[in-house]
């Protein structure tokens, strides 16, 4: 279970305003959570804080009543990914990016070569591709590599931030049939910001609005 | 106790032409033959060379009559107002040239000079040369000058390059530590990347001296009367001191860099980097 207790969402750059307050939410396995809200209004900032990339100014943020001080911030980190609106790449081949991950000390699987090929040929990434070198590829692809690279490490939580932003139509559907598929046959939730709210909305099982003044009211209900 | 290196030439008998005022207002004439060039050619360049002559001589000068005057005076309090002025002005200039910079960055290259210079010239000092004490002036001040010459050169050039790393390609290593990278997991390429870049320069006057190059103090110790080869000798050992100078200082200040730019919490505080208006 993930949880959200209280959390003030400021950017490092101007900490002293706060762009969400109070924000509290839970969030359990097998669930599709949207997080949307006008731009500006905190969305990626607030990614970035649960991810624990950067500190909340007030708040907690726990996976099964744990916190990344007391589990240590890699190990809470490889359960709780975050996958970035644009694309980061390390310089090498599409593949050397996916098994990059399993190198770090926090890493609790050996990569499995089998099942990223499977998901690449899933996303429209067919053959021979994990042998290209990854930066050489568009955008919209090199999206998916992310997007895999993040998904093959198995994490509890999927921070996704504009996932389909690079994406047509028809990859943007088999991603979130994809991510279906995925939360219900793991113990793992995603929590994700999208710009295509409509489409976003058949794919997820719970919506959250972002807008200032609306946090403070779901909190409320959500609480009742 | 006497030099070892010294020791073993002996027999070369060191005949040294003095430099009288007379032969350096000859010398002069040298600068002057500069200043035509730049008339002639209209450089522009005659005020500015004529302040910058004035200033090596009075700059050497000065540097000279405080070196005669530490030397004879033997005092360790005066030698440590020295080492710490020296230090200190190092430390500005090596902080002073890099594009980027953070709060506490003139602190930093401060120690990491201080802890590579001071053990390298202990090193050379005490255990090669054998003076006893190891700080006896003659031996450490220009040892030092030299290593920290060199060496501030080289912690600039790392800074430099490890500040724009972790600038320009901090998505790139937030996104290792979005995967579960440590700390060091994530800082380690730009660290290693900016150490050689600080070595780069060390290393390739290795390379060439004695072909290309030859050191100034080598040149120096030739033309005051002493054995080519003793001051060969003195110049391996200074190449030495001066590429393990350099590298202990960009090792330190990469350490001092990281301590300070990644917390406890594994996070890149890129927002500490602030860029300089030139």
């Amino acid at each position: 279970m993930f949880e959200i207790r209280d959390l003030d969402v400021a950017t490092p750059a101007d900490p002293a305003t706060p762009l969400i307050r109070k924000l509290s939410l839970t969030v359990k396995a097998g669930e599709i959570v949207l997080l949307h809200g006008p731009s500006g209004c905190g969305k990626t900032t607030l990614l970035r804080i649960l991810a624990g990339l950067i500190d909340p100014m007030d708040g907690q943020v726990r996976l099964d009543g744990e916190d990344g001080d007391s589990i240590g911030w890699p190990r809470f980190r490889r359960q709780v990914v975050l996958v970035q609106q644009r694309p980061v790449l390390l310089e090498g081949t599409v593949e050397r990016n996916l098994a990059a991950p399993f190198a770090y000390k926090s890493a609790d699987r050996p990569y499995s070569a089998d099942a990223a090929r499977s998901l690449l040929d899933r996303l429209g990434l067919p053959g021979g591709c994990h042998a290209q070198p990854a930066r050489t590829l568009s955008e919209g692809e090199q999206q998916r590599v992310c997007l895999i690279r993040a998904i093959l490490l198995q994490p509890r939580i999927l921070l996704l931030d504009e996932p389909t932003s690079a994406l047509d139509e028809r990859i943007a559907g088999e991603l979130d049939n994809l991510l279906s598929e995925w939360v219900a046959t793991h113990p793992s939730a995603v929590l994700m910001v999208r710009h295509d709210v409509a489409l976003a909305r058949a794919v997820c099982t719970r919506a959250i609005d972002l807008t200032p003044h609306h946090v403070a009211r779901q909190t409320v209900e959500a609480q009742r | 106790m006497m030099p070892a290196l010294a020791a073993a030439t002996d027999a070369a008998v060191p005949t040294i032409l003095p430099l009288g005022a007379f032969e350096l207002v000859l010398a002069a004439g040298l600068v002057l033959l500069a200043g035509l060039v730049s008339v002639l050619l209209r450089l522009g360049l005659e005020r500015r060379l004529t302040i910058a002559a004035l200033r090596t001589v009075l700059q050497l000068l000065l540097i000279g009559y405080i070196l005669r005057y530490v030397f004879e005076l033997d005092s360790i309090w005066l030698l440590a107002i020295v080492v710490m002025v020296m230090l200190a002005v190092a430390a500005h200039a090596a902080a002073r040239r890099t594009e980027a910079y953070f709060d506490g960055m003139m602190t930093a290259s401060l120690i990491a000079l201080v802890a590579s210079s001071l053990l390298t010239t202990w090193m050379v000092t005490r255990l090669i040369i054998g003076v006893e004490p190891w700080y006896q002036p003659q031996y450490m001040v220009p040892l030092l000058g030299m290593i920290l010459g060199n060496s501030l050169t080289g912690i600039s050039l790392c800074l430099d390059q490890l500040l724009t790393t972790l600038k320009d390609r901090r998505h790139e290593i937030e996104m290792e530590l979005a995967l579960g990278a440590t700390r060091w997991e994530a800082a380690r390429r730009p660290l290693r990347e900016a150490v050689r870049r600080g070595m780069i320069p060390t290393i390739n006057a290795m390379s060439v001296v004695g072909i290309v190059s030859l050191p100034g103090m080598m040149t120096g110790q030739i033309l005051a009367g002493a054995d080519p080869l003793l001051a060969v000798k003195y110049q391996i050992v200074v190449m030495f001191m001066i590429a393990a100078a350099t590298a202990l200082g960009c090792i330190f200040i990469g350490l001092l860099v990281y301590a300070r730019l990644f917390n406890a919490r594994h996070q890149l505080r890129a927002e500490r980097i602030q860029t300089r208006q030139f």
